[in-house]
């Protein structure tokens, strides 16, 4: 075959901007995480200190409670987007009028800019003009106030993320329930099983796979959330919704600690790293099985 | 030498398209030796953090949680 | 759950639909208000439209350049990296490199980490180290364009990689022995062929680019600026121009709104990344 030294070439510029923009940053936020470092402080220079970043990383409150709300944020959003979008799913098997205009409609929400779903949901629910307080005021007499509520904040920023992500769970299912072999259903249905049996024992063993790999693409997405929380509550009230990509963006930068600053970087990075590997051999342990 | 450099050989004299390698470690999963050293590295940052965090206020210095986590490490290597 | 009646599940679904829409309708009525009515009592139906807002976002001169510089770095950043990617996936498919494997996997994981993380290291990169004298990558067009590369250039090398597999090596073949120089092959033969997928893989970077807003609001100041980092700047603590904050973001849906019609059942395998295939 023709000389693999024109295959190098054609990689090359690939690996040039990927190296100097991928792994040169990764290196040096590493490297950094183990140094005292502020331009505008008293002494500007880049001094090793060893583990003393991350000494005060896992004292520090601020970032734990970051990551106390990560976790919450995570688990309540990928729970609910799985519930609703295999509900829905389900719900798309059968044939009704209009289907194709409806799934149409249900896949809007994945286009959109995560900025402009922030955008959005913050004219929805904003005091003074969004709709939803206004309702719930006049329904319930609830007094909807992301401003000040942490717990509505909280709520908002779950139910921002399942507005926009459950359509993807939804496709993902759906795809997978399409592909499943109708022989032990109707075998299960001959043998007298109920729904709930069949469900169960039959479709869910099934679906796993796909039901892990949505699970894994949404809690990478879920973890790296910023733009939208930045732009509905900005962190707030108090830290109630500073998740970790936020805290990032709201902590180093106006700060200028620029050490301290990657030292959290590297741990985000560190536990973004354990949940995909762990989940990633989540995927793999069932084909190995084998 | 060990039991893991003779794997590969074995797989090779076998006419049976890949056969997955029965998983002969005491991790839960099949690996080889760079996902074991990637299982070791990670747990030596979790142990330092640990230990950062718990036992280095009570006077064990960070140095003890290097050990710990490089006798793990080479025993996961070695043995996963 | 909802047996027989197929029309039940048709309002079913209209309920869930609206539950999709009515976000986004409301947008366009603020959008279409003059500020002075917002605090009243909203309104669901609108009864008039007011276009002011609209015309003030098209006529600002600071925000008619952010979205230049939107355009310009989306259709750059998609044309670098779908380029590349192309480039790239043919050496992966017809070559015998040393290790290609280890690389492709480790130019898809530039993709799954969280660009909060990169922000300072590519802030302090781009300001002190990747200097040519006094230029620095830091606020300028072609400095985003490479950034966005890092999520983008792995996206497009994992679509277009079976793309490329796709393609029989006997027609490179052929034209080989036919006395064509690499480049001919890959132009007049491979390229072609391709075209279905590589417009995919532009389309989707050029979205992924034009909606990013993390990075472009840490490595920019004023000149590269986005229309998304534009946007943000209208959400001030004192006040929010509520109604051109909802026309800026008209602005920033319209295009892709207009990319997902053309793209819907690709949309799916793109951001699962391929992981699952709708």
């Amino acid at each position: 075959m023709h000389s693999n030294r024109l295959g190098w070439w054609l990689l090359a510029p690939t690996l040039l901007v990927l190296f100097l923009f991928g792994a040169v940053p990764f290196f040096y936020v590493v490297w950094l995480s183990f140094h005292q470092w502020n331009p505008f402080a008293v002494n500007p220079e880049i001094i090793y200190t060893g583990a003393d970043n991350f000494r005060r990383l896992v004292f520090d409150s601020g970032f734990l409670a970051s990551l106390g709300v990560t976790v919450a944020f995570v688990v309540f959003a990928v729970l609910t987007e799985l519930i609703v979008g295999y509900l829905l799913a389900t719900a798309f098997m059968k044939d009704f009028p209009g289907k194709a205009i409806f799934r149409t409609i249900h896949t809007l929400p994945l286009i959109m800019a995560p900025i402009i779903v922030g955008s959005i949901w913050k004219l929805m629910t904003t005091p003074s003009i969004g709709i939803i307080p206004h309702l719930l005021d006049e329904w319930i007499g609830y007094d909807l106030n992301i401003g000040q509520s942490a717990l509505a904040a909280f709520t908002v920023t779950v139910i921002m993320d399942v507005w926009h992500w459950t359509p993807l769970v939804t496709l993902t299912l759906i795809a997978a329930l399409v592909s499943l072999p109708a022989d032990p259903f109707e075998q299960a249905q001959i043998d007298g099983a109920g729904k709930r049996q069949i469900f169960w024992h039959i479709t869910l063993p099934m679906i796993a796979p796909a039901v892990v790999a949505t699970v894994f693409i949404r809690l990478m997405d879920a973890l790296r959330t910023v733009d939208e929380v930045l732009m509905l509550t900005g962190g707030g009230p108090g830290s109630a919704t500073r998740y970790l990509g936020v805290h990032i963006f709201k902590e180093v930068f106006p700060k200028t600690n620029y050490g301290y600053g990657s030292a959290i970087s590297v741990i985000v990075l560190y536990l973004t790293i354990v949940v995909c590997w762990l989940l990633y051999v989540g995927m793999l342990a069932p084909r190995t099985k084998k | 030498m060990t039991q893991t450099d003779d794997e590969p050989i074995d797989i090779l004299e076998d006419d049976a398209p890949p056969p997955p390698a029965p998983a002969h470690g005491f991790l839960p999963i099949e690996t080889n030796w760079f996902d074991r050293l990637f299982i070791s590295l990670v747990i030596w940052v979790a142990i330092c953090l640990v230990w950062l965090r718990f036992i280095e206020p009570l006077g064990a210095d960070l140095y003890i949680a290097h050990g710990v986590s490089v006798a793990l490490g080479l025993y996961i290597i070695w043995k996963g | 759950m909802k047996k027989g009646n197929p029309w039940l599940r048709t309002l079913f679904w209209i309920f869930i639909s609206f539950l999709t829409l009515f976000p986004i309708y409301w947008l366009f009525v603020i959008s279409v208000k003059p500020a002075v009515d917002l605090f009243s009592t909203p309104d669901i139906i609108l009864k008039s439209a007011y276009w002011q807002n609209y015309v003030d976002v098209w006529t600002d001169r600071t925000l008619r350049g952010y979205m230049l510089n939107s355009l310009i770095i989306s259709s750059g950043n998609a044309l670098l990296c779908t380029g590349l990617g192309f480039f790239a996936c043919y050496a992966l498919t017809r070559f015998d490199l040393g290790g290609k494997e280890s690389i492709f996997f480790w130019t898809i994981t530039n993709r799954m980490a969280p660009p909060a993380v990169f922000l300072l290291p590519l802030f302090l990169l781009m300001t002190q180290v990747y200097r040519v004298g006094d230029f620095t990558l830091l606020d300028t067009r072609i400095g985003m364009i490479l950034v966005y590369c890092t999520f983008n250039l792995p996206f497009a090398i994992w679509t277009l990689r079976p793309t490329l597999d796709g393609i029989p090596r006997e027609l490179d073949e052929a034209a080989y022995v036919d006395g064509a120089s690499s480049w001919k092959v890959i132009s007049e033969v491979v390229f072609p062929l391709c075209r279905p997928g590589l417009a995919v893989t532009l389309i989707l970077t050029w979205v992924f680019a034009w909606n990013e807003y993390l990075l472009a609001a840490t490595l920019t100041n004023f000149n590269a600026r986005t229309l998304t980092t534009g946007l943000s700047e209208y959400v001030t603590t004192t006040g929010t121009e509520w109604g051109i904050m909802a026309a800026i973001s008209v602005f920033t849906l319209i295009p892709a709104l207009i990319v997902f019609t053309m793209v819907q059942r690709h949309i799916v395998t793109g951001l699962t990344f391929g992981a699952v295939k709708g």
